[in-house]
């Protein structure tokens, strides 16, 4: 089997088209990946005789790699032990996580002269940024708004790296606070370093909310954020149809992934009545052919092994799915999108111990990156004046955050452009989202948002007459929104539509065109395509009647076969079987009925049935207690919580002593 | 003011198996804990080892009961506590330990236990992978062994529950009223409550409780800490002991629990005395350089948790069980040393018949136990295996 030197395990072995790792000692079930991001460990495999987790793994040549079956042999070894020098760093501020909060927390701290490190459990700093491969909402000035996420990242890191008064542990876990006012940092994920602070950042960002649906660990049931960490980082076309849950940004953002990726997308399913991510975002994955089923949940997921098929129904009021409404899709693939949880536990640890921490970005509250890159610097300044150093926030970054942060606001009804002789640009967003690049880019300055709030929530219009028709709103309009046209005569337009796919058409050919929301239009002929380098977006021209030129905005990317259901729904619905504790694979079912033979009123006692007892520390199935204490009858409200302990990522004995490391 | 033949303070290692016993025997009991739920004292910090393997009597006899019961228990009531007859393997590499392990065989043997030296081969034989330069061997007694606490205090609250025993979580002992020679009621932040017979079972509280009274008893909390590493297949099966000490600690032990996880715990030297359970930075590399030093096999086992938790101490290592003299009605069952869950089940059943023997004054066969546990001993010398 051949794969990158250098590249994940996991990654390396889904290119191959090995998507089962590992046989779980409970039930003998097959174990896939979940999270891809270190977190969980569902991916575990013995790695040269060594149960390691493959997605934090690199690959290397002659590596051995085995499926774990129940419990991994523990390897002979006769060889002594000689413990190496402890491994010590003393330093101000300790920032957990190089995302854009931390990168930012990192660089302000020490600007106002305080040693910092920051420490990443990857090998390149930028967090989420890396997985981003659309261009970024916000402003352009502020957040690097129109610019993909990834190339934020590079930029970000190369500030951070070539600052000397920031120390850069990558590739290495934090994996406990304690009491004296250390870090356990698990350090290039072979030696185990103790750092003495006075003040904690964590910026650890979030994680994958797990959902409960039976089959719902099965190979191939994998995290949103997962699949953006094997499309998008490790460019491995993990799948061949998805199917996703969840309609916020990242279950959207996560299809338009699939899209570019060449992966299809059956459906996106969310349970609400509304999407919850932007309309914008919507609209464009609409309009590229993947159907949005509102009030629709998924019933059950099932396969030989694998995921091979997904059925869901509508939902009644208190979402209950209609199982007569059920519906099933032949999909490999189904990816959870359905929220994130704030990885704060080392921040919650620390103030329990009365160690000075704040946290920033996701840890802090969920929100887009372009916010966190705000957080993250005020969050700084917030602990450095703790700390007693006289700063003074810039207020405008506070105000900018709130800005960048805030859920969507109205849906406001353009009024309809008229074609004219010269080009004008016509927007087709019509929610209020904090986003500007459109007016920013505009050499003319002709595009401006139209005062009602006062802010970036409100929506971009075309001032008067001064549009050169340069596409550089079309090509760097997140949103892909906006288009321009222009009157070649009484019955003909030509449009500038954006394209961010390769696109596999010629000029002279037709091609379907769409409107905002995905309708039919007309079929175009296609004047020319040009490709805009720096947004890495195509601008194609389409000739258009003129009834139709200004409504117009997209076309169809993935053939209609895709999205079909099966003609009669086929599944067995269980939901008591579906998993609650990924590691120790406790099912909803078990817990409920713990729950109320016990009258259990405390998580931790949910320990005597494994709940939570698992590698990933029970990050992954605490969001999860709640609903099942409310199966069983009992408010969540009334229980207690389960208490936090070290260790946050497992850790060799071997490495704890930093073995063969010399005295 | 609610009524009831037992009120006993605290839901842990000996005040479950107690309020169960004690209900089979009829009586009406209710039992109070200021926290969330049962067994989150120092009993969710237990390691889970069960042996009878002491130097004294009261000790001796007391596991023993607790063997007998927890080794039958998933037989006798249909619930599994993860029991498993591993064995206490405690080994020596000196001749002073060697000596000192195998003088006590004599008496070890005369209470009654199954235990033997063995020598480096058979240690190898159980633990494989355990370092052999300079090991002489060591006592090994086949009929001890772990269970989790965990399981068993579910399962002793389950069966207790199914006996009617009565319990209040989150909820605050603030006094005892004494009328004369005896405790007319317990007052908590949330009520009132008499009772023929009050139970100091409060554990690393046991001495606030009893003050309560006006009684002084000699517990004091020290502080240990524990951790857990993965699973793996099983390769060890007694629970491991080292009783050497160096410049940073002294006596360490671990052993596969039965989900083929490795637990261990360590005595930190100098000992750390209070009522902190925060987890600190030094234990993990300490009890591993220690642990690793001994078995260079557990270096690529991955430690998945640490927790730390109390021992409430007597000055001879010693529980105090018996009659508080400051009230007629109170007893004392309290100063596990740390070793509360495995004294626990022997303890609560052993009680049961004291208690329902009826009078302060008890003759039984257990009447040795009382004698030597006894709050106003003089508390001389130190338990040589604690």
């Amino acid at each position: 089997m051949a794969g990158l030197e250098g590249e994940m395990i996991s990654s390396a072995l889904f290119a191959n088209g090995i998507t089962r790792f590992s046989i779980h000692a409970k039930g003998d079930a097959p174990q896939g990946i979940f999270c891809a991001n270190g977190q969980c460990s569902q991916c575990s495999l013995l790695v040269d005789g060594l149960a390691r987790k493959s997605c934090v793994t690199p690959l290397a040549a002659g590596m051995e790699l085995a499926t774990i079956r129940g419990f991994p042999p523990l390897p002979p070894s006769g060889r002594a032990v000689e413990p190496g020098a402890p491994r010590r760093l003393a330093v101000d501020v300790l920032v957990v996580g190089g995302g854009p909060s931390g990168m930012g927390a990192a660089k302000e701290l020490a600007a106002l002269g305080l040693s910092v490190a920051i420490a990443d459990d990857k090998e390149k700093l930028g967090g989420k940024l890396l997985l981003q491969t659309h261009k970024f909402f916000g402003s352009e000035g502020d957040c690097y708004a129109g610019t993909r996420g990834f190339d934020i990242a590079t930029r970000l890191e190369a500030e951070i790296r070539s600052d000397s008064r920031i120390k850069v542990l990558s590739n290495s876990p934090v994996v406990g606070i304690f009491k004296d006012g250390r870090a356990g940092i698990y350090e290039d994920c072979s030696a185990y370093l103790l750092v003495d602070f006075k003040a904690l950042v964590v910026a650890a960002g979030a994680r994958e909310k797990s959902v409960v649906f039976p089959g719902n660990d099965l190979p191939g049931v994998y995290g949103a954020g997962a699949f953006q960490t094997l499309v998008n980082r490790d460019l491995v076309k993990a799948a061949d149809r998805v199917l996703i849950l969840g309609s916020g940004n990242v279950g959207l953002i996560a299809a338009y992934h699939a899209l570019q990726a060449g992966i299809e997308v059956a459906g996106i399913v969310e349970i609400a009545d509304r999407i919850t991510g932007y309309r914008v975002h919507a609209d464009k994955i609409v309009r590229m052919g993947v159907p949005l089923h509102l009030s629709t949940t998924v019933v059950s997921v099932e396969g030989e092994g694998r995921v091979q098929r997904a059925t869901v129904a509508s939902v009644d009021r208190d979402w209950k799915p209609l199982l007569e409404s059920a519906r099933s899709y032949e999909v490999d693939t189904v990816l959870v999108a359905t929220g994130l949880s704030p990885c704060d536990e080392l921040y919650r640890q620390a103030r329990s111990f009365g160690i000075l921490a704040v946290k920033a970005g996701d840890a802090d509250e969920i929100a887009e990156a372009s916010s966190a890159l705000f957080g993250g610097r005020i969050a700084a300044f917030a602990l450095a004046r703790t700390m007693g150093i006289k700063v003074e926030v810039d207020e405008s970054w506070i105000a900018k955050r709130e800005i960048l942060k805030s859920k969507p606001g109205d849906r406001i009804t353009r009024e309809r452009a008229e074609p004219s002789p010269l080009w004008k640009p016509v927007f087709f967003c019509d929610e209020e989202i904090p986003c500007n690049p459109c007016t920013t880019v505009c050499p003319s300055g002709s595009i401006v948002l139209r005062e009602r709030r006062g802010n970036m929530l409100d929506l971009p219009y075309f001032r008067g007459s001064d549009c050169r028709g340069c596409v550089a709103c079309v090509a760097a309009c997140p949103g892909l929104s906006i288009s321009l046209v222009r009157a070649l005569d009484a019955e003909w337009c030509e449009v500038i539509l954006p394209y961010e796919f390769e696109p596999d058409f010629a000029e002279g050919e037709r091609r379907l065109l769409l409107d905002q929301e995905g309708g039919e239009v007309e079929e175009a002929e296609l004047l020319k395509k040009t490709f805009n380098r720096k947004h890495r977006t195509w601008a194609l021209r389409f000739k258009v009647t003129r009834a139709n030129a200004t409504r117009v905005i997209g076309l169809r990317v993935q053939r209609p076969e895709a999205t079909a259901a099966l003609a009669t729904p086929l599944f067995s619905c269980a939901a008591e079987d579906a998993i609650v504790c990924r590691c120790e694979r406790v099912t909803f079912g078990e817990i409920v009925s713990f729950i109320r033979d016990n009258e259990i009123r405390d998580v931790n006692q949910l320990k005597a049935i494994r709940g939570g007892m698992g590698a990933c520390g029970s990050k992954t199935c605490t969001p999860l207690y709640a609903a099942a204490f409310r199966a069983a009858g009992v408010d969540p409200g009334s229980v207690a919580q389960g208490s936090l302990r070290p260790l946050l990522v497992e850790v060799p004995l071997g490495t704890i002593v930093n073995e063969g490391a010399g005295k | 003011v609610s009524s009831h033949d037992i009120v006993i303070a605290g839901a842990g290692s000996v005040g479950l198996p107690l309020s169960y016993y004690c209900a089979m025997k009829g009586l009406k009991v209710l039992v109070i804990d200021r926290e969330a739920s049962w067994g989150r004292g120092q009993n969710r910090a237990a390691i889970g080892g069960i042996r009878a393997t002491f130097s004294d009597p009261a000790k001796i006899r007391i596991c023993t009961e607790s063997l007998a019961i927890v080794s039958r228990f998933e037989a006798e009531h249909g619930m599994g506590i993860e029991w498993r007859q591993g064995g206490y393997l405690f080994v020596a590499y000196d001749e002073e330990r060697e000596r000192a392990f195998r003088e006590l065989l004599g008496a070890q043997r005369a209470a009654g236990l199954d235990i033997d030296w063995i020598g480096p081969d058979r240690v190898v034989e159980l633990t494989p992978g355990i370092s052999t330069e300079g090991l002489r061997g060591g006592t090994f007694s086949p009929g001890d062994g772990y269970a989790s606490p965990l399981k068993t205090s579910v399962a002793f609250h389950r069966l207790a529950m199914d006996a009617g025993v009565e319990f209040r979580f989150g909820e605050e002992i603030l006094g005892m009223d004494l009328e004369g020679p005896r405790v007319a009621r317990l007052r908590t932040d949330k009520g009132s409550y008499s009772a023929a017979l009050y139970v100091d079972a409060a554990g690393a509280r046991g001495a606030e409780i009893a003050a309560m009274v006006g009684a002084e008893i000699p517990v004091h909390p020290d502080c240990h800490e524990a951790g857990v590493t993965e699973p793996v297949e099983r390769f060890m099966e007694p629970m491991l002991v080292d009783i050497r000490s160096d410049s940073e600690s002294g006596n360490y032990y671990f052993y596969q629990i039965g989900t083929g996880q490795v637990v261990f715990c360590i005595t930190p030297r100098p000992q750390i005395w209070g009522t902190d359970t925060d987890n600190t930075s030094g234990f993990l590399p300490l009890c591993a350089r220690r642990m690793l030093e001994l078995y260079p096999r557990l270096r690529h086992l991955r430690v998945r948790r640490t927790w730390r938790g109390m021992y409430p101490m007597t000055p001879d290592g010693q529980p105090i069980v018996g009659y508080a003299r400051e009230a007629d009605n109170l007893l004392l069952a309290v100063g596990m040393c740390g070793q509360g869950f495995m004294l626990g089940p022997g303890l609560g059943r052993i009680l049961s018949e004291v208690i329902a023997a009826g009078e302060r004054d008890y003759r039984g066969e257990y009447r040795f136990i009382l004698d030597q546990l006894a709050p106003y001993r003089k508390f001389e010398g130190m338990e040589l295996l604690k």
